[in-house]
């Protein structure tokens, strides 16, 4: 019986983390969880290898990532409907030049990972 | 604290609801060149993650790179317009980056965002002012509090409102939640008796210890930070943190302790219990604050 408590507890448990020095806090507003979880690759079409420095981005709205060595990128962002990301080569030819692409992925759960493959220019 | 020392502590809830939430806070938050990565760890645990801010830091890159990370909630602390706001930071610069950060988190629809201000008797004027100013900036939530008499604060005679100013904080508040413009509420920090229903949406009860916990940076294992000391359950550096939470916790549980000193006689205690523990300092033989009280002297 006490441990069924216990567990509700820990259930609705908000756990506040003072990471550095205390001054005074007071929690903040509930995270109603309205984002997904958008990751994936790009990688050269023509020769199959990851490509570093694609910007990914999602069409209005203020949120970017950069794809990393291994052609990867990885952000959270609004399921809006007909969420378009874009992918856009805007290194000046630092790691090759690519043909921008944008995407409309389906959206069928909390995350999504998109393959993408650019072709050259 | 090392992130893997805090999420090995973590890792020891098996189970956790749905609206659980883990709030990074501090100081400063920003002031860790790891926060992102701290957020992505902690929802690859399938755990959401909010902050408290000071927004100083708060640029354009910082705030694409939090959402990213999955940032869901934030708060912004600004404690007046743009003279007092500075002196209370003691920074000439301070008021122009909160505005900066309360711009960009009312840009994103994805964050559900407030700001909190620390009422005292240098920016009880500016109060209605500062409502205009943050409906100006689309603000939907103010949370507002005042100081408590620990720690540096203590000995600083103008952070702290007259039981009149305190009375008229209530009368402020009430006024404008009726107006529905802006989500206006006082804290958490105590109970305020005839307020109760005017200032706030849901009656008074201090939920620290009760579904609230924390691990403070020495890893102590404790409810609200600003909570005494002396009330540390154990240590995330010796203790099992999950074990910490079912089995101890029994003065935050069992508030029947704090019928004492003035509460012992209280008429209002059962609805009261003691006020916000973190009232309870010291040799806690009597509460630090009274919130209705205060009231009370001006009403009666």
């Amino acid at each position: 019986m006490k441990r069924n408590w216990t567990r509700k507890l820990i259930g609705g448990l908000s756990f506040t983390s003072a990471m550095f020095v205390f001054q005074a806090c007071y929690g903040t507003p509930q995270d109603f969880g309205l984002d997904i979880l958008i990751e994936g690759q790009v990688k050269s079409k023509a020769t199959g290898l990851p490509v570093k420095g694609i910007k990914v981005s999602v069409e209005e709205n203020m949120q970017y990532d950069f794809t990393n060595e291994d052609g990867k990128f990885s952000f959270y962002t609004e399921p809006v409907n007909s969420l378009k990301i874009k992918f856009e080569d805007v290194d000046f030819a630092q790691y090759g030049t690519f043909v921008n692409k944008d995407t409309i992925p389906a959206i069928a759960d909390k995350r999504v990972y998109l393959n993408i493959a650019l072709d050259t220019k | 604290m090392p992130l893997g020392d805090f999420l090995t502590a973590l890792d020891t809830l098996e189970s956790k609801s749905e609206n659980f939430i883990v709030v990074l806070t501090g100081g400063e938050p920003l002031l860790r060149n790891d926060i992102e990565i701290c957020g992505r760890e902690i929802r690859s645990r399938g755990v959401r993650w909010s902050m408290v801010t000071n927004g100083y830091l708060y640029n354009e890159q910082k705030h694409v790179s939090l959402l990213n990370a999955g940032l869901g909630a934030l708060t912004i602390s600004l404690d007046g317009l743009e003279n007092t706001h500075n002196w209370l930071r003691n920074k000439k610069d301070s008021f122009s980056k909160v505005d900066r950060a309360i711009d960009l988190a009312a840009s994103s629809s994805r964050l559900n965002f407030d700001v909190v201000t620390c009422v005292n008797s240098r920016n009880w004027q500016e109060l209605p002012a500062l409502y205009d100013y943050l409906i100006q900036k689309k603000v939907k939530a103010w949370r507002l509090f005042t100081i408590v008499p620990i720690g540096r604060a203590k000995d600083n005679p103008e952070l702290f409102l007259t039981d009149l100013q305190f009375k008229e904080l209530m009368d402020f508040i009430s006024e404008k939640r009726k107006l529905k413009l802006l989500d206006v509420k006082f804290s958490c920090e105590g109970y305020v008796g005839q307020y109760e229903q005017k200032v706030r949406d849901q009656p008074f009860f201090c939920r620290a210890g009760i579904n609230i916990g924390s691990i403070l940076i020495d890893g102590s294992i404790s409810a609200c930070p600003n909570i005494d000391r002396s009330f540390s359950q154990g240590n995330i550096y010796q203790d099992n943190f999950a074990e910490i939470w079912e089995n101890n916790y029994q003065a935050f549980r069992d508030r029947s302790w704090t019928k004492r000193g003035q509460c012992a006689e209280c008429a209002d205690y059962t609805d009261c219990r003691g006020n916000g523990l973190h009232n309870w300092h010291e040799n806690k033989e009597n509460v630090l604050i009274c919130h209705n009280e205060k009231i009370e002297r001006i009403t009666k």
